[in-house]
């Protein structure tokens, strides 16, 4: 499966990587978005199964990043993970079509918890 | 003074998940505090969050410290840590303490993305925003604080 990260922080995409790995789901294909255009670019351009995104965003936020998708018929699965977990964000994100909410910071269990069902 | 809507017992507790998650997952090398507000510090991070709350996240610690955090969340060694590596992990940990602090406060907050500083805390300055509450202590022996500051004007800017 493809996977797309979409995060500002250099850091923290690679944290979301390592933690893919640590929880194992290392050998799925990998691709970055630095900002929200970026992120709405490539998940049309790279077709990913899943995008795994940062909510706080230059260019875009991830929930509108989620919203233009949905508006142009992308069905991609969607969640978050994100510093930021208010119940009003959590809400706004189930009302767009996310999949999930992961807050910040996270464990391997965490993503191990959330992404086994959606990855296998 | 009413207790501040984000306590020093929040924070400790915030960071407590930062250590466990990323800087010390080993659970050898806590946050020691020691309260020293006026401990000096080498470079510092801030969200600001606006909306219903006005106000501050500060990230502040030494040099050593903050490139010891840049090697632990990156997987490096301390000695292949570079300027732009420090730059980053302070941003990124001004932005997960400032979110988990944002969803303690009124509804209808918004955060900044952050700002890092190579310089001390003091360098900073937050015009009409007074301390709130902070966590100040050592970490392997280096300095590291977390401090809350809030407008104390927020209803002539909200």
């Amino acid at each position: 499966m493809k996977i797309l990260i979409a995060d500002d922080s250099r850091v923290m995409r690679q944290i979301v990587t390592r933690t893919l790995r640590q929880a194992g789901f290392g050998d799925h294909d990998l691709v970055e978005a630095a900002d929200g255009q970026q992120a709405v670019d490539i998940a049309v351009a790279e077709k990913p199964d899943l995008v795994i995104s940062d909510w706080n965003m230059p260019e875009m936020t991830g929930i509108e990043v989620l919203r233009k998708l949905r508006a142009a018929g992308n069905n991609v699965k969607f969640g978050f993970v994100t510093s930021e977990c208010t119940p009003e964000m959590q809400q706004a994100a189930e009302a767009a079509g996310s999949a999930f909410f992961i807050v910040k910071p996270f464990t391997a269990e965490r993503f191990d918890e959330v992404f086994s069902p959606i990855l296998g | 003074m009413s207790e501040p809507v984000v306590t020093e017992g929040d924070l400790a507790e915030m960071v407590e998940q930062v250590w466990v998650s990323y800087l010390d997952p080993e659970g050898v090398s806590p946050l020691v505090q020691n309260g020293e507000v006026k401990q000096p510090t080498e470079v510092h991070s801030t969200v600001s969050i606006t909306g219903s709350w006005h106000g501050h996240l500060v990230y502040a610690s030494s040099v050593q410290a903050a490139t010891r955090a840049a090697a632990a969340f990156l997987a490096m060694e301390p000695d292949e840590v570079g300027q732009e590596d420090i730059s980053d992990v302070l941003g990124e940990l001004a932005n997960i303490v400032g979110g988990n602090v944002k969803a303690m406060l009124p509804a209808g907050c918004f955060l900044s993305l952050p700002t890092v500083v190579l310089a001390p805390d003091t360098a900073s300055y937050y015009p009409a925003a007074e301390r709130i509450s902070g966590l100040y202590g050592t970490w392997a022996g280096e300095p590291v604080s977390i401090s809350m500051w809030q407008s104390v004007k927020q209803e002539a800017s909200a």
